[in-house]
């Protein structure tokens, strides 16, 4: 079978300079594709309508630089480390158009993407601010209606098939068979996208993902490119390869309470950098990365005495 | 009956003692995972706890730092996706609980997670987080429950932003509003247990905790209240329940 292995410059390259829908695939601080933003901006890709459902550092680092004109999504945060402030202060400042949903409405909508119908009904949102807003907004997104089986309102969800979405995931093979370990928020995400790129820890065999095809979440017809990105969420947990890391999510909640600061990490450590090797040996390397490294069993760094 | 307890404690028992044997719940992580391990250690061993990220009934032995922290999906006995809890199990109607968290609520239950009004900004407010799941579980849980602190700017009239239906602008306008009539909201806080169980759906003082003052309730409440001097105390947590809480599911102290 063919290869749709390519590298992370080159996959970035694919995405118009502007104006593109991007949907992420990161859920607070696990599994975000850190390394694919962090190209993103470097290439300095402007105007993005990103779509994310329970958003992380990877759409925040967007945001911060620049790079985001308009951001769907249901809520966001770096768990207890803190908030997405870099978010919330250009939503406070009117400087970012947000469309705001419940974690089941937005999900519904890739849904509906993914399985190439044109809407679908909930009775989620109802009686919202969210909806309210969204209407308000003019967005096409949602429609309050009366269903024709029932009788009853309903607020129906115009389906997304975003241009492109990224996902971050532990293993594919070359041909694009992916294997996600541990809960899959992102699955009808991935499937609703007219392009998937997924960023892996790493490239199996065949042999592997035949051997392990229970775990294989997304077949490779949906796939558009693989690329291996070793630490491809640091700072961020990839369930059963490494898990957070917690002093350097301490060090960025305080960072991102600071435009000014935010700026100089950006510059430091995104536009400073020339590949995601390079940042990695920017924050400290293997010395760093192999302290994060998780157990097999539990899937997280359990301390060893 | 225990000695000394903290208020932490007394939530985390109380929202523990509303979850019956063979409930299905969502939760969050804090004081509402506490409480449903507790009731699972003790009377409701066949609860069924889902994670809106995807993960169902893990058994944890080290507390996260959030729902997407690797350390709470440990002996899941099924992962999913987004669609597979919030649709698949909660807009189906299987959800009896939903235990929710909030910036505010108001008189008749609705609760804000979004963000606050203020004149600093040139927007006209601060927004902190939003929905994620907590609209959807307000909207299709048979029976919701807040956790909140007390005090007298996060128990308003109306909320500054409206992120989780209670009962609208009470009476019957969550049913006519079209959405899922639920059994009840009770909302715990430090002070004493709130419920809406009235005709017009209007915040009411359930239970007062034990050394409360109705004073003190009325005094951090942004929100007419009248409290009969008659009004009921909250149960006291047993010696085994704080055992519990202390030596089993929050060693560390982390919510309790």
């Amino acid at each position: 079978m063919k290869s749709k292995v390519m590298g992370l410059s080159e996959a970035v390259k694919e995405i118009p300079n502007e104006g593109a829908c991007l949907a992420l695939g990161g859920f607070a601080i696990t599994r975000n594709p850190i390394a694919f933003v962090h190209e993103i901006i470097r290439q300095q890709k402007k105007d993005l309508d990103v779509y994310q459902t329970v958003a992380g550092m990877d759409t925040e680092l967007l945001v911060g630089a620049g790079c985001v004109k308009k951001l769907n999504y249901t809520s966001g945060s770096l768990d207890r480390f803190g908030r997405l402030e870099r978010i919330n202060a250009d939503i406070d400042q009117g400087k970012l158009d947000i469309r705001e949903y419940s974690g089941l409405s937005l999900s519904m909508r890739f849904l509906a993407g993914a399985m190439g119908i044109p809407f679908i009904p909930t009775k989620a949102l109802l009686g919202t601010h969210m909806l309210r807003d969204l209407i308000e907004k003019k967005d096409d997104g949602v429609r309050v209606e009366t269903s024709p089986f029932d009788g009853e309102k309903y607020v129906y969800l115009k389906a997304i098939q975003p241009d492109i979405a990224v996902i971050h995931a532990q293993y594919a093979d070359k041909t694009g068979n992916v294997i996600i370990e541990g809960p899959k928020w992102d699955v009808e995400m991935a499937k609703s996208a007219k392009k998937l790129y997924v960023t892996v820890e790493k490239i199996v065999s065949e042999e592997y993902i035949k051997q392990n095809v229970e775990k294989v979440a997304i077949p490779s017809l949906y796939t558009h490119a693989i690329i291996e990105v070793p630490f491809g969420a640091f700072p961020n947990a990839v369930y059963k390869v490494y898990d957070y890391d917690r002093e350097y999510l301490i060090d960025y909640a305080k960072t991102n309470k600071n435009i000014d600061k935010y700026d100089n990490y950006l510059k430091e450590y995104v536009l400073g950098t020339k590949d995601h090797n390079e940042f990695l040996e920017k924050i400290g390397g293997l010395a760093r990365l192999s302290n994060i490294k998780a157990d097999p069993i539990f899937g997280y760094k359990v301390e060893v005495s | 009956m225990a000695e000394k307890y903290t208020t932490n404690e007394l939530m985390a028992v109380t929202a523990s003692r509303l979850l019956r044997d063979s409930d299905n719940i969502v939760v969050g992580l804090g004081l509402p995972q506490i409480a449903a391990q507790l009731a699972k250690t003790t009377h409701a061993p066949n609860l069924n706890i889902v994670y809106e990220i995807g993960s169902i009934n893990p058994d944890a032995i080290e507390m996260g730092v959030g729902i997407a922290d690797p350390r709470l999906w440990y002996q899941s006995q099924y992962f999913t996706s987004f669609v597979g809890t919030m649709g698949h199990v909660l807009q189906k109607g299987m959800i009896d609980v939903g235990f929710l968290g909030a910036l505010q609520v108001d008189k008749h239950g609705n609760l804000n997670s979004t963000h606050l009004k203020t004149s600093k900004t040139s927007t006209g407010i601060r927004h902190f987080n939003g929905s994620g799941g907590a609209a959807d579980m307000a909207c299709f849980s048979k029976r919701i429950m807040a956790v909140m602190k007390h005090d007298k700017r996060k128990f308003v009239d109306k909320v500054d932003f409206l992120t989780s239906v209670g009962y609208l602008d009470g009476s019957d306008s969550r049913s006519r509003e079209g959405l899922p009539m639920c059994e009840y909201i009770k909302i715990i806080t430090n002070l004493c247990v709130f419920g809406f169980d009235n005709e017009e759906r209007v915040l009411a003082v359930e239970t007062l905790h034990p050394g409360i003052s109705v004073q003190e309730v009325i005094d951090n409440t942004g929100i007419e209240l009248s409290i009969p001097e008659a009004v009921k105390r909250t149960d006291e947590p047993t010696e085994e329940e704080i055992s519990l809480l202390r030596n089993q599911i929050d060693p560390l102290k982390m919510f309790i």
